[in-house]
């Protein structure tokens, strides 16, 4: 139903990937996440299960601050399930059960400390493919501003032109913001729902295959793109492209039929994974 | 070649004819309603053409509604005969139809929204298809059973328990004292009527609803939650707005039930042509005029009094053609914003 208009308006060599470097010690001094946790989301021993079936069980693992995590493995390893338990989208499917805890500045996201709409805005979210909401390009930037009482009258507009800007869409909708998204070609409304997403200011980023439904020109603006976003924040992302995950992310943690099996830095892991599962899989011969 | 059998060669030749035949008979039958509203309505104008002659604009205007004549003779005006003294002004019965019609939409589109919302996203599969299936089968009553409980059990209940906590309480103000007043002991009138009208649309508007907000895709939603919007603002800014344009259409659908309701109304609205006095007084509709009254309009041997309601029944047909082209152009505005064809 997108009207691909091809990726004129996204021009990939605008946004230069980079890697994490150790900052010096005067921005550090600057680094409003100096005394934080360094580790922003953790998962303690978590199972989880729909019903009679379990889809994860016992993951315990940690996501570094400021870093960017991809969530590999084959469909049906539960990697997706566990990206959507962080933001406790979960939590409504029918017959949930869980054991173990996952817990967000060092706080359970179950616990009464996070309220669900407050984590949902500080753990933002997106999808597989992009899903405009039915209101005009300008309101879908603003949408969860507006939700959550961020800013209100001719503030909307301000945030609206910064995000289409950090998302780099702005010169191309600025003159159409009151029109549907809906005309907007494939890569342009994800880059909408990433301004979205953007503009609540969240901390962490989760993302369920973001690219899986977009043209390579698309995809590698957007991978481009999520490499500016560390460290102010956090991004999670699950990725069925294994090259993808091995461009874009610092650490990669491997899934297989529910349990994580291996994680590590994303260069030793697919250079020198451990176990024979993970080297399957990297290798491409399982999957 | 092989020698073909006759019945053989004349299904050959019904077969290479099948597509035009197809093509006629999609024709003839795309163009049948339309044939069916011509005609209807031209034959009701021919009808009422020598009331519409006589009776003029006031007709929409005046409030004054009577049949006249008695034993004298005949009068013509404009050469139509017609009985001497009959006065016909139809705004009182054209305003008990609109207003009645008003309040079956503002009881029924809340309502049958919040079912749809209630049977799509609230409640589990073993209660939500039970009452589904209810709502449909409210949608097949006959409306003369409605009628008849409206007029025996719902209208005496609602005049002796819940108008006068309503009527005696209102305060004396512009607007709001449309609301005071002691209704009828039957429960007959306005507010009744526009109740038992709304009950009758719910199913309608209901049931087109629920389907539709389960043709909303999930993506959408799920990324308003996961945005942290609660579920009422889920449904306000995405599920409604998605099938908003399908929604104004069931309700204009149940609006022109609403309009053309005919047994129920005259069974509840007490049938008394003259402007309700407030929200629990006696009022009718034009469908219901036509209904009460045509029997005794035959006895009119100049034949007017049936030319008067023939023009009534022209007038309820043009407000049912206006609120249909009303609500095309509401379409066209509210469905600018959603994707014209499939999901995301």
């Amino acid at each position: 139903m997108t009207d691909e208009r091809g990726p004129d308006s996204i021009n990939a060599s605008r946004v230069q990937p980079e890697r994490l470097e150790p900052l010096d010690p005067v921005l550090q001094a600057l680094d409003p996440d100096r005394g934080r946790p360094e580790d922003v989301v953790c998962s303690q021993r978590l199972t989880l299960s729909f019903g009679p079936k379990t889809i994860l069980s016992d993951v315990d693992i940690s996501f570094r601050r400021g870093t960017i995590t991809a969530l590999i493995g084959p469909t049906g390893s539960g990697k997706s399930t566990f990206l959507r338990t962080i933001n406790r989208m979960n939590d409504k499917v029918v017959g949930f059960r869980r054991a173990g805890d996952v817990t967000f500045d060092e706080q359970s996201i179950w616990s009464t400390h996070h309220d669900v709409l407050t984590l949902r805005r500080r753990i933002g979210m997106l999808f597989q493919r992009p899903n405009p909401f039915p209101m005009s390009i300008r309101d879908n930037v603003v949408a969860g501003v507006k939700a959550h009482r961020i800013a209100k009258g001719k503030q909307l507009d301000v945030v609206a032109e910064q995000r289409l800007r950090e998302v780099g869409l702005w010169d191309a909708v600025k003159d159409r913001l009151g029109d549907s998204p809906f005309r907007l070609s494939g890569g342009q409304q994800q880059l909408l729902c990433l301004a979205r997403a953007l503009a609540v200011g969240p901390e962490v980023l989760l993302l369920d295959e973001p690219t899986s439904a977009l043209d390579p020109v698309s995809t590698e603006y957007i991978e481009a793109l999520l490499a500016t976003l560390v460290p102010a924040l956090t991004l999670i992302i699950v990725t069925h492209n294994l090259a993808q995950a091995r461009r874009v992310s610092h650490q990669t943690m491997f899934f297989y039929e529910g349990a994580l099996i291996e994680h590590g830095d994303t260069e030793e892991l697919f250079t020198h994974p451990k176990q024979a599962d993970t080297e399957r899989y990297v290798s491409g011969r399982m999957g | 070649m092989r020698r073909m059998s006759p019945i053989r060669r004349i299904a050959e030749t019904a077969r290479s004819h099948e597509e035009g035949v197809w093509q006629v008979a999609g024709r003839v039958a795309v163009l049948l309603p339309l044939a069916a509203l011509v005609f209807a309505v031209s034959v009701l104008a021919v009808k009422a053409y020598p009331a519409i002659r006589v009776n003029g604009w006031g007709f929409l205007t005046g409030t004054k509604w009577t049949y006249g004549g008695g034993y004298a003779l005949p009068v013509h005006t404009d050469g139509v005969a017609h009985p001497q003294g009959s006065s016909f002004g139809a705004l009182t019965i054209i305003t008990g139809t609109l207003q009645s019609s008003a309040i079956a939409l503002i009881i029924a589109v809340p309502v049958s929204i919040g079912a749809a919302f209630a049977l799509t996203e609230r409640l589990p599969t073993w209660l939500s298809r039970p009452l589904g299936f209810a709502i449909e089968v409210l949608a097949g009553i006959p409306s003369v059973v409605i009628g008849l409980w409206g007029l025996l059990t719902l209208g005496p209940i609602l005049s002796r328990d819940v108008y006068p906590i309503i009527g005696n309480h209102m305060p004396d103000v512009p607007v709001l004292d449309f609301f005071r007043g002691t209704p009828a002991a039957t429960g007959q009138g306005l507010f009744t009527a526009g109740l038992v009208l709304g009950l009758m649309i719910i199913p309608i508007i209901a049931s087109t609803t629920r389907d539709l907000f389960n043709q909303v895709p999930p993506l959408p939603k799920e990324g308003a939650s996961a945005l942290g919007m609660t579920e009422w603002e889920v449904a306000n800014k995405i599920t409604i707005p998605w099938v908003r344009s399908g929604i104004i259409g069931a309700s204009v659908l149940g609006l022109g039930r609403a309009l053309g309701e005919t047994v129920a109304v005259a069974l509840v609205s007490g049938s008394a042509i003259h402007f309700a006095p407030n929200i629990f007084g006696q009022m009718t509709t034009i469908a219901a005029t036509i209904l009460t009254q045509l029997d005794g309009a035959q006895t009119d041997g100049t034949g007017f009094a049936v030319a008067t309601l023939a023009e009534l029944a022209l007038v309820l047909a043009v407000i049912s053609v206006l609120v249909n082209l009303a609500a095309g152009v509401i379409i066209r505005r509210t469905s600018a914003l959603v994707p014209s064809v499939g999901p995301t």
